[in-house]
C-alpha cells in the first residue's frame, strides 16, 4: 500500500462500531421477526462471528472465491466510455466477470461455507433478477446442499433464462403469486418457508437486507469488491477514487464497494436507486425519494408505504432493483450525508445498457444500468483527471430478452 | 402480574369464560359482518377476542390468513380507523379485545399516539405483534405499560428455556405460546415437547399460557386445554369468515369444546 495512506479500518477507529450488538445502525435495524426465527439469527449471528475470526474460514472463502468465482474481478479503464462521456475518467469494477455473471457470488459462497459449518442441509433464497437464486443454486448444487429458490411469478416471466439455470443446477423454483409478485412477495415466501424449516435449513438471503445479522454478513463478504477497487486503483493511479457509484436494490453490491472506503473523507459515494416511469406511489422503487421510515421483513428502514402504513407495490425495468425496502446500514449512512442517493429511471437505464454495448462491447445487467447512467452524468459534470468508479455489478445477458420486447414495442429494435 | 389490565380482561386462571380466543380478520368480507362476530364472542363470553388488522405483508401467516388480509384491505381497516370504528360499537357488545398486527402499523401510526387512542377508546386489553421480537420491542415495553395496554409475549418450539423464561416475565395479558414451527394454518400436531413446555411455562408465570397456531378442530382444542390455559384459533376461522352461518357454527363448536376443557 502506498505510503502516507492509511487504511479504512484505521481511520475507523475512534466511530462506532457498526451495526451495534443489538444490530442496528444508529436507528435502522433491529430484528423485526416472529419468535421461531429468533434462535436461528442468534445462532447464525454466533456463527458468523466465530467463522469471520477463524483464519482458516477466511482462507476457504478467499480461497473459493478466486479458483471458483474468479476473483479478483479487474478494474478496467473504459476509455471509449469516457471520451464519450467527456470529463473524469470511468472506471468499471467488472463484477459481470464472475461466475454466474454478478455480485451475488460472493455472499452465496460465503453463506454456504458458513451453512456446512452450521450443519444444515438445505438452502432456501428469495431472487428478483434471479442472479442471487443462480447464485444460491450454483454453490448448493458445489457444496451439495438441496436448494429451494422463490421468485415473483412477474419476475419468472421477464429473467425466464435464469430460471432455467436454477433448475439445470438441480434447484426447485418457486413462483410467487401474492402481492406485486416480485422481490418482496418472494423474501415474504422464503421468511414463511424458514419458520418451518429452520432447524436444518438456511435461508440465504441475498442482500444487505433483512434482520440481524444478514445486513453485517453480506457486507462482511461483499466488502471484497471495495477491498480491491481499493488495491487495484492504489496500483494503476496512485490515489483514491473522487468518486463510486453503485445501484441499490437492497444494498449489497453499494455496500460491498462502499464500506472499505467509509473512512476516506474524499472519496464521495453515490447510491443509485431505479426511478422506474415515474416518481409517483407504484411506479418506482426509489425507496429515498418516495418513502419514509418503517418496519418490513425483519428491519426499520425506509420503506415504500401509503398514509395507512401499507407497503407500496413498487415498479422498476431491472427485477433486481424492483423493492419496496432498501438495507438499514444504507439509510444509516444516507442519514449521516456520507452517502448520497438519487434515481435513475427505466428510460434512462434503457439507453445506458445500449450505451455500453455499443462503446466498450460491454452488456451490462439493467440493475448496474442505473450506476452506468448516473456515472455518466456525474462523470460529465467532473474534471478530466480526475476518477469515477461505477460498480458494473453484472451482465446483461439474463435481459437481453426483456429490453429486446422493450424496445420492439417502443419501435426501436435494431436502430 | 395477572391479565388485569384498566380495560383489559379480568381473565386468571381457574376462571370460568370459555378459554377460546377467536382470531378474525377485521372488515374480512366486512366491517358490519366483523361487527357482528364480535358480538356473537362477546355474547359468549369468550375470555379474548384477537382482531387482525389487515397488513400488505403478512410474512407469519398461512395463505388462509394472506388472502383474507387481502379482502379486508379494500374496507376501511387502517389501524386508526379501526379504533374509531371500535368506539363507536356499545362495550356490551365487544368482547376483551387484542389487536393483532404487524410491527409496521404501530410503529407508522407512532406507538405512543396508538396507546393514547386506544386508551382513551376504552375498548383495547392488548396487542399481539408477531414480528415484534423481545429485543427490538424493549424500548417499546414502558409505553404499553404507561397506558395499560397489554403487549402479549411469544414463545415458540426453538426458544431455549432461559429466554423462555425471560419472555413470559416480561409478558402481559397472556403467554402466547405458538405451537407449531411454520406459519398459521399449518396442522399442528401435539407431542409431548409441546406438553412439557407448556408446562414449564406455567411454572415461570401466573399468566394464562394459551396455544395458538394450526389448531384446526374442537378435538385438538381439547386436548390442548388438558395442559393449556387456553386454545387460540385462527386461519381454521377465518376460513369460514365469508360465510356468517357456517362461521356461527364453527365458533359455537370450538366454544363448546373449550367449555369441556378445564377453563
Ligand atoms: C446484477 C445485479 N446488480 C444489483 C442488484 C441489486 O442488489 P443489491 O442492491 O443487493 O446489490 C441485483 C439484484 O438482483 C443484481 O442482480
Amino acid at each position: 500500500m502506498k505510503g502516507g495512506l492509511t487504511s479504512s479500518s484505521m481511520r475507523r477507529k475512534g466511530t462506532p462500531v457498526l451495526p451495534d450488538i443489538r444490530g442496528y445502525f444508529g436507528e435502522f435495524g433491529g430484528r423485526f421477526v416472529s419468535e421461531t426465527l429468533m434462535s436461528a439469527l442468534l445462532e447464525l449471528e454466533k456463527s458468523f462471528r466465530e467463522a469471520w475470526r477463524e483464519k482458516a474460514f477466511r482462507d476457504e472463502f478467499r480461497e473459493t472465491l478466486a479458483d471458483y468465482s474468479g476473483r479478483p474481478t479487474p478494474l478496467y479503464f473504459a476509455e471509449s466510455l469516457s471520451r464519450e462521456t467527456g470529463g473524469a475518467e470511468i472506471w468499471l469494477k467488472r463484477e459481470d466477470l464472475n461466475h454466474t455473471g454478478a455480485h451475488k457470488i460472493t455472499n452465496a459462497i460465503g453463506q454456504a461455507l458458513l451453512a456446512r459449518r452450521m450443519g444444515k442441509s438445505r438452502l432456501i433464497a428469495e431472487t428478483g433478477a434471479g442472479q442471487h437464486g443462480v447464485a444460491t443454486a450454483t454453490v448448493a448444487a458445489r457444496l451439495g446442499f438441496e436448494c429451494q429458490i422463490y421468485m415473483g411469478s412477474e419476475d419468472v416471466r421477464r429473467q425466464a433464462l435464469n430460471v432455467f439455470r436454477m433448475k439445470l443446477l438441480g434447484s426447485g423454483v418457486c413462483p410467487v403469486e401474492t402481492g406485486g409478485k416480485t422481490l418482496k412477495d418472494a423474501i415474504s415466501e422464503a421468511l414463511r418457508d424458514w419458520s418451518r424449516t429452520v432447524r436444518t435449513t438456511h435461508y440465504l438471503l441475498g442482500t444487505a437486507f433483512g434482520p440481524h445479522p444478514f445486513p453485517l454478513i453480506v457486507r462482511s463478504f461483499q466488502s471484497v469488491i471495495g477491498q480491491e477497487v481499493r488495491r487495484q486503483i492504489l496500483a494503476k493511479k496512485g490515489r483514491l477514487p473522487d468518486m463510486l457509484v453503485a445501484c441499490v436494490g437492497g444494498g449489497s453490491n453499494a455496500m460491498g464497494l462502499f464500506h472499505p472506503f467509509i473512512g476516506d473523507e474524499s472519496v464521495n459515494m453515490f447510491g443509485v436507486e431505479a426511478g422506474g416511469r415515474s416518481i409517483t406511489p407504484g411506479e418506482h422503487a426509489a425507496r429515498f425519494a418516495g418513502g419514509s421510515v418503517g418496519v418490513l421483513q425483519g428491519t426499520r428502514t425506509f420503506v415504500l408505504q401509503n398514509p395507512d402504513g401499507q407497503i407500496e407495490n413498487t415498479h422498476s425495468v431491472s427485477a433486481g432493483l424492483d423493492y419496496s425496502a432498501v438495507g438499514p446500514e444504507l439509510a444509516y449512512y444516507r442519514e449521516t450525508g456520507r452517502i448520497t442517493f438519487d434515481w435513475v429511471g427505466d428510460d434512462e437505464a434503457l439507453e445506458a445498457f445500449q450505451r455500453l454495448s455499443r462503446t466498450e462491447g460491454i452488456i451490462p445487467a439493467l440493475e448496474s444500468s442505473h450506476a452506468i447512467a448516473y456515472g455518466v452524468r456525474l462523470a460529465r459534470s467532473m474534471s478530466p483527471g480526475q476518477i469515477v468508479v461505477i460498480n458494473l455489478s453484472g451482465r446483461g445477458d439474463k435481459d437481453v430478452m426483456e429490453v429486446s420486447r422493450i424496445l420492439e414495442s417502443k419501435g426501436e429494435a435494431g436502430s | 402480574m395477572t391479565g388485569r389490565t384498566g380495560t383489559g380482561p379480568i381473565w386468571r386462571r381457574g376462571f370460568s369464560p370459555p378459554p377460546f380466543i377467536p382470531y378474525l380478520v377485521a372488515g374480512d368480507p366486512d366491517l358490519e359482518t366483523t361487527a357482528d362476530y364480535l358480538k356473537m364472542a362477546a355474547r359468549m363470553g369468550v375470555f379474548a377476542v384477537e382482531l387482525g388488522i389487515p397488513f400488505s405483508d403478512p410474512t407469519a401467516d398461512g395463505p388462509v390468513i394472506q388472502a383474507a388480509s387481502q379482502r379486508a384491505l379494500r374496507h376501511e381497516t387502517a389501524l386508526e380507523s379501526i379504533l374509531g370504528w371500535l368506539s363507536g360499537i356499545p362495550p356490551e357488545n365487544l368482547p376483551p379485545l387484542y389487536l393483532m398486527t404487524y410491527f409496521n402499523l404501530f410503529h407508522h401510526m407512532g406507538v405512543e399516539r396508538f396507546c393514547r387512542e386506544a386508551q382513551r377508546s376504552g375498548r383495547i386489553a392488548g396487542v399481539v405483534i408477531p414480528d415484534l421480537s423481545f429485543e427490538d420491542g424493549a424500548c417499546y415495553r414502558p409505553v404499553f405499560r404507561a397506558y395499560g395496554i397489554n403487549l402479549v409475549g411469544f414463545v415458540s418450539p426453538t426458544t431455549s428455556p432461559a429466554r423462555a423464561r425471560k419472555i413470559v416475565r416480561e409478558s402481559r395479558g397472556f403467554v402466547y405460546y405458538v405451537g407449531l414451527m411454520g406459519t398459521t394454518g399449518s396442522a399442528l400436531t401435539l407431542t409431548d415437547e409441546t406438553r412439557r413446555i407448556v408446562r414449564d411455562l406455567r411454572q415461570w408465570t401466573s399468566l394464562p399460557v394459551c396455544v395458538g397456531f394450526g389448531i384446526s378442530s374442537g378435538a385438538i382444542a381439547r386436548e390442548i386445554l388438558e395442559f393449556a390455559d387456553g386454545v387460540i384459533v385462527g386461519s381454521r376461522l377465518v376460513q369460514d369468515e365469508r360465510e356468517p352461518d357456517r362461521w356461527k357454527k364453527t365458533f359455537e363448536e370450538f366454544v363448546l369444546s373449550a367449555g369441556k376443557g378445564k377453563g
